[in-house]
């Protein structure tokens, strides 16, 4: 069991306020991702739970037990957490074993049982034939595995993970996503992770946790955020999204600037800001909702990724490879959109920018 | 094909002969650097060695056997030891708890206490033997009477004119070193490194224990071996201290050797002289090849705050502590020399009280007024800044080419002026001096002796480090492809590190003046055997005026170069913007 109760945490060093009310209950072997652009609050949010920070004001407890209050404070070390930091912080003047039994010595348990249980979680990371090595005779994938052997060899029932794999290349990242998912699975904990990489939280979570400027925006399963986003932020810091104003009249939005309308039936009126991903258009060269002219198209191997100009605004699609060579040559072009999400036009313009 | 073939040639032949002719500039300047480096330094250097072993034209080991069958030289030598192993135990036990609280506690006032330590660094330290010797003389030490006035004693506790006395002031005023080497490597260690030891479950004692210091060992090696250095080969303390109690080292026989001016005197400062340079150099060696390849060199993804361990209810006692600690190491020393520059007789205090009254007629102004209008005085100072001007100017215009050298070029050989340089500053002065005294006196065609050439070459050899140091690591923190773009915009390599590089490392260049300038300016080992009649300096001046004439005059030209330093040092935080200071 491993319930992490935050309760109304507000954290701000001086006056400035970094994290904001953040009031949420995550549950007993729930993969949790704190999602949000740099300096967000996500990193200082997860440090609280670890200890490392105290929160201005609330409360957070694990278990039951109230680790950080206004009156009660558990230090890191006696927490029982595992956690793996963005700089792996792998001691260098120990090798692979050291490190990862450390804990297991700090918790004097004896040297048999040391090696047995190193042994095991050095082979579930992958890293049996290195036990000897120092960490400069390690590649930055292999320092990561021991950090990470290092925060589970303890069996803790909370594991948290501070941009993990942020300093990988991208091959090594997007196999690391899924055996860390795969480790969390087998080793049935609770995980709380950081990262500002949307595929990342994507593919691991149960649920994400979108932050932006020290404020929850949304929480959901990673379907519910992508699909639907509870607001402008949300809709544009996950995948791709066209922002364009439109108005609504006679159940159809009027497009500002574009001279042409969509169908709607939902519950806005009045001016609304419609948001298109740009995989949900099809183009066509017959007949569609909308009609434009192809400004740009980029043959990306896995998509063609097009520019269509509508009367001097650009839309993003993000067509079928294929239909590169169908499309070549041809400047008049209808669009057919599957899905959009209208929001309330509240005047800002932050969001309303043509993504290009 | 074959046409493409035949059409490219013609045009790569001439491009590979003009690189055949290409004049590498870089290549001349490595070669300067590298050849005043050998006819100052290195040739001195093997000078020495050669001419101990054969002082009676053959190869021999006799001058070794004379010197060191004399009781006094073995006396000298077991004091050199003993005092600089003991600063150098001292030295860390004081400086790592100092660089821990300073660095990663909540401890009160930390920057002040850090800007304190580190500003004693510049001090010379012969201020500091003028004023342990008056605050710790076994019959008049102010501090002595007071301790005994205080504890009810019945005579003196303290003599500072003994072995230990000399331990005391050597660690007082060595003890910097150590923290400012600490304290960077503590500064450079990733802080998520102890984080990842307290989240395993060890206590902040256990991570500080198993993790910080181990971490920490090869800069906590480093920093006692520089001490034990500087200790050992330092000449202002064991002379004004050692001297009146009979407790010499072998700085002070070298230079005792070489003032009795004979051919014998010569060859016995010679064979000492090799014995320090043979300690400093195996020292430098192990702290720099064995000790320097063991460094931890840890990256860190984002830079975190370092995490800042509560003191708890410890705060205010450990506080208290280091102020208590501040007050006798820094405070004391420098309010004693200050007021004994307005001292009439220093038999009595400088204020008392009697019947009631203020008693003021102890306190003169006629050695400060000696200061400002003695015309040798005047002009010593003036030299002084004259010869450290000239050592940082030059001394400044190498760091930066070194630092051009090692940090943005693969040239072969640029390794060989930058051992020489750190060569050059882990060799005691006296040897340096020495050295140049018996070269560059017209034995191999140069002849400088006397003149204030041969004073700032010596400058020049022993500091250049502090400032290549200084500008290098600057020039790490610049991107190179800032200098690229300018070598792509058509400037040549000269003009790319005069319009681009300069202006970016300005801040390190003045700071690195700086660093070259101030221990030049009241530089006094080296001086005491260079210089002349027209060539003396402040350092000697003061000297001199210590040991001989008047102490006070002596105190208030140091209370002058403390200023200095508190000067400069505040001058530097606002030129650079608080990025800097001594």
């Amino acid at each position: 069991m491993s319930t992490i109760t935050i309760s109304n945490v507000t954290k701000a060093f001086g006056d400035v306020v970094v994290l904001k009310e953040f009031d949420q209950v995550f549950q007993d072997k729930e993969f949790i991702t704190l999602l949000g652009p740099s300096g967000c609050g996500k990193t200082t949010m997860l440090r609280m739970i670890a200890g490392f920070e105290r929160p201005t004001s609330g409360e957070i407890s694990i278990d039951g037990r109230v680790v950080s209050s206004d009156k009660t404070f558990v230090p890191p070390e006696k927490r029982d957490i595992g956690m793996v930091f963005q700089s792996y912080a792998v001691w260098p003047h120990m090798n692979v074993f050291d490190n990862v039994a450390y804990p297991l010595k700090i918790k004097k348990l004896d040297k048999a049982t040391i090696k047995q249980k190193v042994e095991w979680i050095l082979e579930a990371v992958h890293l049996s034939q290195y036990a000897d090595r120092m960490p400069n005779q390690l590649s930055g994938g292999q320092q990561q595995r021991v950090a990470l052997g290092r925060a589970l060899v303890a069996e803790p029932k909370l594991l948290l993970l501070d941009e993990p794999l942020s300093n990988l290349d991208a091959k090594l990242r997007e196999s690391m996503r899924f055996e860390i998912k795969e480790i969390q699975k087998n080793f049935g904990i609770s995980v709380v992770y950081v990262t500002h990489d949307q595929s990342e939280a994507m593919a691991m979570s149960d649920r994400v946790i979108v932050i932006n400027r020290g404020v929850i925006q949304q929480i959901g399963t990673p379907i519910e955020i992508y699909r639907n986003p509870a607001n402008q932020f949300v809709a544009d810091f996950l995948g791709k999204i066209n922002f364009v104003k439109g108005e609504v009249k006679d159940g159809r939005i009027e497009l500002t600037g574009l001279g042409q309308s969509l169908p709607y039936d939902g519950p806005r009126t009045g001016k609304v800001v419609v948001a298109i991903r740009p995989e949900n258009i099809h183009l066509s060269l017959d007949s569609g909702d909308l009609e434009g002219r192809i400004s740009s198209m980029f043959y990306m191997g896995d998509v063609n990724d097009c520019r269509v100009d509508i009367n001097g605004v650009q839309i993003r699609v993000i067509a079928d490879s294929h239909s590169y060579d169908k499309l070549y040559g041809n400047e008049k072009i209808f669009l057919n959109i599957q899905e959009f999400l209208v929001y309330e036009d509240d005047g800002s313009d932050e969001h309303t920018k043509i993504v290009t | 094909m074959a046409a493409a073939t035949t059409a490219k040639s013609p045009g790569s032949v001439p491009a590979e002969k003009e690189q055949r002719f290409y004049f590498d500039v870089k290549w001349v300047i490595i070669l300067a650097i590298v050849a005043f480096l050998v006819i100052f330094e290195v040739l001195p250097m093997l000078y020495l060695v050669i001419r101990a072993f054969t002082a009676d034209g053959g190869v021999s080991f006799h001058a070794f056997q004379r010197v060191y069958t004399y009781p006094m030289n073995w006396m000298a030598l077991k004091n050199t030891l003993i005092t600089a192993t003991c600063s150098m135990i001292l030295g860390v036990i004081i400086a790592f708890p100092l660089a821990w609280l300073v660095g990663r506690t909540n401890l009160y006032g930390k920057k002040f206490f850090r800007t304190l330590f580190v500003t004693t660094y510049m001090v010379p330290p012969y201020v500091g033997a003028m004023a342990w010797l008056r605050l710790l003389n076994p019959s008049v030490g102010t501090l002595n009477v007071f301790l005994k006035n205080l504890l009810h004693l019945a005579e003196n506790p303290f003599n500072i004119y003994t072995v230990g006395g000399l331990v005391w002031v050597l660690t007082s005023f060595y003890y910097p070193y150590a923290f400012i080497t600490i304290s960077r490597a503590m500064e450079k260690m990733d802080p998520s490194l102890e984080e990842a030891s307290k989240i395993s479950g060890a206590s902040p004692l256990k991570t500080l224990w198993t993790i910080t210091l181990p971490m920490m060992a090869p800069s906590i090696v480093a920093a006692a071996l520089l001490v034990f250095v500087s200790a050992g080969s330092c000449y202002g303390i064991p002379s004004i201290i050692g001297a009146p109690g009979q407790v010499h080292t072998v700085t002070t026989r070298i230079i005792d050797f070489v003032s009795i001016g004979n051919q014998d005197g010569i060859t016995d400062a010679t064979t000492l002289a090799v014995f320090l340079m043979v300690i400093a150099n195996v020292v430098l060696y192990v702290s720099n090849f064995v000790v320097g390849k063991k460094q931890y060199i840890t990256v860190s993804g984002k830079s975190t705050r370092p995490n800042i361990v509560d003191l708890g209810r410890w705060r205010i006692p450990i506080t208290i502590l280091v102020i208590l600690f501040a007050t006798v190491v820094v405070l004391i020393p420098f309010a004693s020399v200050a007021t004994t520059s307005f001292t009439k007789n220093l038999g009595k205090p400088l204020l008392s009280f009697a019947d009631g009254k203020l008693v003021t007629d102890n306190f003169v102004l006629r050695f400060w007024e000696r200061v400002v209008t003695r015309e040798s005085i005047l002009q010593s100072a003036g030299r002084s800044v004259l010869y450290a001007a000239l050592a940082a100017s030059f001394g400044i215009i190498v760091s930066c080419v070194m630092a051009y050298l090692l940090q943005r070029t693969n040239v072969r050989g640029k390794s060989i002026p930058d051992f020489l340089i750190t060569l050059g500053s882990g060799t005691p002065s006296v040897v340096i001096a020495l050295g140049l005294i018996m070269t560059m006196s017209g034995r191999f065609i140069i002849n400088i002796y006397n003149t204030m050439w041969i004073m700032i070459v010596a400058y020049m050899v022993k500091y250049l480090l502090m400032g290549m140091r200084t500008v290098v690591s600057a020039m790490s923190q610049i991107h190179p492809s800032l200098e690229e773009a300018s070598l792509i915009s058509g400037a040549s390599w000269l003009r790319s590190f005069k319009d681009v590089t300069i202006p970016l490392i300005a801040p390190s260049v003045v700071a690195g003046w700086f660093l070259i300038f101030m221990p030049c300016f009241y530089e006094l080992t080296m001086s005491t055997l260079l210089y002349s009649t027209y060539t003396k300096t402040l350092g000697i001046e003061l000297f001199t005026y210590q040991t001989f004439h008047s102490q006070q005059t002596a105190a208030a030209l140091a209370t002058v170069i403390l200023l200095l330093v508190i000067a400069a040092n505040w001058l530097l935080n606002k030129l650079t913007n608080g990025e800097f200071s001594i």
